[in-house]
């Protein structure tokens, strides 16, 4: 009797360390996204600002605002780099959210069923496509249409990185808006009509404001995107070595393109600047993220329509 | 209500409706015009060389057991000391045609490893004599003479995707064994385990912050990290180590939502019972989350195949089918990666566009699988 | 005047697909009354009330035959749907101010019919609030969010939207049971006194309410019209036994 209770006991400690080892192994998993952050940043940053430092140190200043990038001639001003991303980001959120928000409106409110089927899985392959081929579609069809009308005679601009961004952003803001659209209660349109608002009175009064904050959050995701995407910007912004963009046909060369262009071969301080670059970059998407995190825990706490 | 007033209403409502048929036309259209594009620039590209061959050329030396007491006369290039049947090339021979018991299938290389010759080979040295400085019936009966050991100089055209094929699966598979029970562990701890507090909090923090990092940053990082530091060279593991990293948020987000739809009394079911919290999750929880898993994998798939930013500079862009996890031979180009480098270095869109309709070609199967699992799982769940 | 009639209906029947919600309703709806429509749950009266301003229009499926009239003219035959809606208003069960500020909400109406000066916006959100007894409780707060305000509070804005419209009949779907008998007191108070400008129509699942506030009754069961006549004799002396059985408690 007393052997069967201890072993009982010793059975109980077996599952308990048992147990708790594998809660360790969930914890220590669920950690690695922690360290992976931390890593990221330590990382980026101790290379990307090594060259400001030291007694052979580039001026930060001249670093953030300057208009030439020469690596040959040890001058690294990204500025221009800054307006044409910024630039860029901003055209393809002004073109990508209306055009985005309709086509969710015209998808959750006015489309019969039997298209909302068709269209649905377009949107969702237009998502998965990769920014690659994003690129080969920019340099094929959009460089080709802007070296008609462009007159510096040169596809390669600003307006070809604007038009590929919208693209690329159109698909997260359809998806978002729509299924926000989609939680708006059906009493707020019953309201509405109830009033003797029309059905597109409804949508656009009523309803898509209801939606605003999951709306909010798709422009966000957008900028995101759009400030992040590298490779398809890569084929098709030109590139130029200074100077800031005076017009939608100017080449430009976003953060993420400057960085790609050049990382496979530059060495020491060169290298250095690419991570640097990284480093601005990274501190826009991390104002990109906490204004999402906010927003998304807004989201959370309130609903979005409550 | 007055008139005016009525039919500004109305001309108001038609000009919102038609603005939101041209927005969704705009939508519609695009996809159609890249993939249209696509198509119509790859599609002459594909075809079956392209589908099964190695993507260089490959040149190889091998010896071959000639038997000149063979006679026979065949067609027009049959050269019956070897059993194939060749055709004149530019300055060397094509091998057109092998007979089954050819002694070219018992060929082998110079380490002394079976190098079975293929339709399509090209002969461009016999022996000493380089093809290009014989003339065509001189080089067929130096082969035709020839017996005993002859040496011949062989190159296997290119011009194939299998090698990216092949390294897009290796990465895929070995991204997934990293990414997968990482991601998978750290959704069951924020979902069964994770009380409210500060760890939870800097948990999640760290994974939004996650999803929002640009691919191009994790390239930074993993070339740092795993290319240079830990000085595993452009290698196929550092390249699934970056997107291990990358692909975290997608896997763990995708797994807690279905984790979440697994009904609370099923959990309380398996504990009246006297299962453990362990015992629990592995009998209950995780077989019911399966669906979602799966598609939390195909997500990940889909996401690697389309990757590039984050391959190019920690698994490189050679067309090679890797050797090894870490090091020079185990450098390998992605299907994307391969793409992106076509057009960047070559300009060559043509043959970009062949890959990228071989990408289409996956991610549209992807999405299918994806719905298809969804799909099936919803039926489950609401019979049940 | 008061014995003017506003809707007139004529052999009405409702199909949701094959099923008939609404059988063969006659009735007539006097101008500056409150008729209420009571019944069970299921009954069609809420049904009714929205084939009064054609939001059943809105359901997919639904087939209405027969004949409904507001002063005279046939609303399916010749009216648009939605210049019916701004002449016949409709509060909800649940208080649903949309998620904008009172003002914006009551503004709401005004707007979409074509009021764009402020001046005249604040005229008719002011009088409108005032009308729905709501105004000394919010005018401090006319740019706060309209959910922030109690649900006895929200179904007043709710109220005070629809008069903003300026209609001439109020349909009330059950306007007060998601709401604690004191809002709902405030209510019905209110909705007596709109009468004097308003024909206002009210389905209850509250005996008590109808028998308080109504003039008229109709008592609903399984789409028809059972019993319809003035509420003192409904509720005293009702001619029909299974109106007895309602009114009385003994049903179902």
């Amino acid at each position: 009797m007393k052997k069967n209770v201890s072993n009982q006991n010793k059975a109980g400690r077996a599952v308990e360390y048992k147990e708790t080892l594998f809660r360790m192994i969930f914890l220590l998993s669920a950690l690695v996204s922690v360290l992976s952050v931390i890593a990221i940043i330590v990382f980026v940053f101790a290379k990307g600002l090594r060259p400001f430092f030291g007694k052979d140190a580039y001026s930060f200043l001249s670093f953030i605002t300057g208009l030439k990038w020469d690596p040959n001639n040890n001058v690294f001003g990204i500025l221009y780099m800054i307006v044409g991303s910024l630039l860029a980001t901003l055209g393809a959120i002004a073109l990508g959210v209306p055009i985005g928000l309709l086509t969710a409106v015209f998808i959750a409110e006015i489309a019969p069923k039997k298209i909302v089927s068709v269209i649905k899985p377009g949107i969702e392959l237009l998502a998965g496509i990769p920014s690659v081929i994003y690129g080969a579609f920019g340099l094929g069809i959009i460089v080709p249409l802007i070296n008609k009308i462009s007159p510096t005679g040169q596809g390669q601009s600003l307006l070809a990185v604007i038009c590929v961004l919208t693209i690329m952003v159109l698909p997260t803001i359809i998806s978002l808006s729509e299924s926000s659209i989609r939680a708006v209660p059906k009493s707020y349109r019953e309201a509405s009509y109830g009033l003797g608002a029309s059905k597109i009175q409804t949508i656009f009064k009523a309803v898509v404001p209801a939606a605003r904050s999951g709306i909010l959050t798709a422009t966000v995701l957008g900028i995101g995107r759009a400030i992040g995407e590298t490779m398809a910007v890569m084929m098709i912004a030109g590139n130029n070595i200074g100077g800031l963009p005076t017009s939608i046909f100017s080449k430009v060369r976003p953060l993420t393109t400057n960085i790609a262009m050049e990382m496979s071969y530059a060495s020491g301080r060169h290298q250095d600047m690419l991570f640097a670059t990284g480093v601005v970059l990274f501190t826009f998407i991390m104002l990109v993220n906490f204004t999402l995190i906010r927003l998304t825990k807004r989201l959370g706490n309130e609903g979005p329509l409550r | 209500m007055n008139t005016k007033n009525w039919n500004n209403r109305k001309m108001k409502d038609g000009f919102l409706r038609s603005l939101i048929y041209l927005a969704t036309a705009v939508t519609i259209s695009i996809l159609f015009i890249i993939i249209g594009f696509i198509l119509y620039k790859g599609i002459p590209g594909i075809n079956f060389n392209f589908l099964t061959r190695n993507w260089d050329n490959k040149t190889t030396f091998v010896n071959v057991k000639a038997d000149a007491s063979k006679a026979g006369d065949g067609a027009e290039g049959y050269i019956s000391s070897l059993g194939i049947t060749v055709k004149e090339g530019d300055k060397n021979l094509v091998i057109t045609k092998i007979e089954k018991n050819s002694a070219v299938h018992k060929a082998v290389n110079m380490k002394n490893e079976s190098y079975d010759l293929k339709k399509d080979d090209t002969i461009t040295k016999i022996g000493a004599d380089n093809t290009e400085d014989l003339s065509y019936t001189d080089a067929l009966k130096l082969l035709k003479d020839s017996d005993g050991t002859l040496r011949l100089k062989v190159t296997r055209p290119g011009g194939g995707i299998v090698p990216m094929f092949v390294s897009t699966i290796y990465i895929i598979l070995l991204s997934l064994a990293i990414a997968g029970p990482i991601g998978i562990s750290a959704a069951i701890y924020l979902n069964e385990y994770a009380k409210p507090g500060r760890i939870l909090r800097s948990i999640r923090f760290a994974i939004q912050n996650l999803a929002g990092i640009p691919s191009i940053i994790y390239g930074l990082f993993g070339m740092l990290l795993f290319v240079q530091t830990l000085k595993m060279q452009y290698s196929i593991l550092a390249g699934s180590l970056t997107l291990s990293i990358l692909l975290l948020p997608t896997i763990i987000s995708t797994t807690e939502e279905a984790l979440k739809e697994i009904p609370r009394s099923y959990r309380e079911g398996s504990y009246g019972l006297g299962a453990t919290k362990l015992q629990t999750i592995a009998k209950i929880i995780l077989p019911g989350a399966l669906p979602g898993i799966l598609v939390a994998v195909i997500l990940s798939i889909g996401r690697i195949v389309g990757e590039s930013a984050a391959l190019i500079f920690t698994a490189g862009t050679v067309a090679q089918i890797p050797e090894g996890l870490i090091g020079g031979k185990s450098s390998a180009a992605t299907l994307t990666t391969k793409m992106y480098w076509l057009i960047k270095e070559t300009g060559d869109l043509s043959s970009a566009s062949s890959i990228a309709v071989v990408l289409l070609v996956l991610i549209i199967l992807l999405n299918i699988a994806s719905k298809m699992i969804t799909r099936q799982f919803l039926k489950k769940t609401g019979n049940g | 005047m008061s014995d003017k009639v506003k809707f007139t209906v004529k052999d009405l029947d409702l199909f949701y697909g094959n099923f008939q919600a609404l059988k063969k309703i006659n009735m007539s709806i006097e101008q500056g009354k409150i008729t209420a429509f009571i019944g069970p749950s299921g009954c069609g009266k809420s049904t009714f009330l929205k084939t009064l301003n054609r939001m059943n229009d809105l359901i997919e499926g639904v087939k209405i035959e027969g004949e409904v009239t507001l002063d005279g003219v046939d609303i399916y035959k010749d009216f648009d749907a939605i210049m019916l809606r701004s002449r016949v208003g409709m509060v909800f069960q649940q208080p649903n101010p949309f998620p904008m500020s009172i003002y914006d909400n009551v503004a709401y109406g005004p707007r979409i019919h074509g009021v764009k000066k402020k001046s005249a916006l604040d005229e008719i959100v002011e009088k409108s609030l005032r009308q729905a007894a709501i105004w000394d409780e919010v005018k401090d707060k006319l740019k706060k969010s309209a959910l922030a305000v109690s649900g006895g509070q929200q179904q007043r804005v709710c109220i005070a939207r629809t008069l903003a419209i300026e209609p001439e009949v109020i349909l009330m779907d059950e306007p007060t049971s998601a709401l604690d008998p004191i809002s709902t007191i405030k209510i019905e108070d209110l909705a007596t006194e709109l009468k004097k400008q308003y024909t206002i129509i009210i389905v209850t699942h509250n005996m008590q309410q109808a028998g308080r506030i109504s003039d008229k009754t109709a008592f609903f069961l399984t789409g028809e019209v059972i019993e319809y006549g003035d509420t003192e004799q409904i509720f005293n002396k009702p001619v029909n036994k299974k109106t007895e059985d309602y009114i009385t408690g003994r049903f179902g």
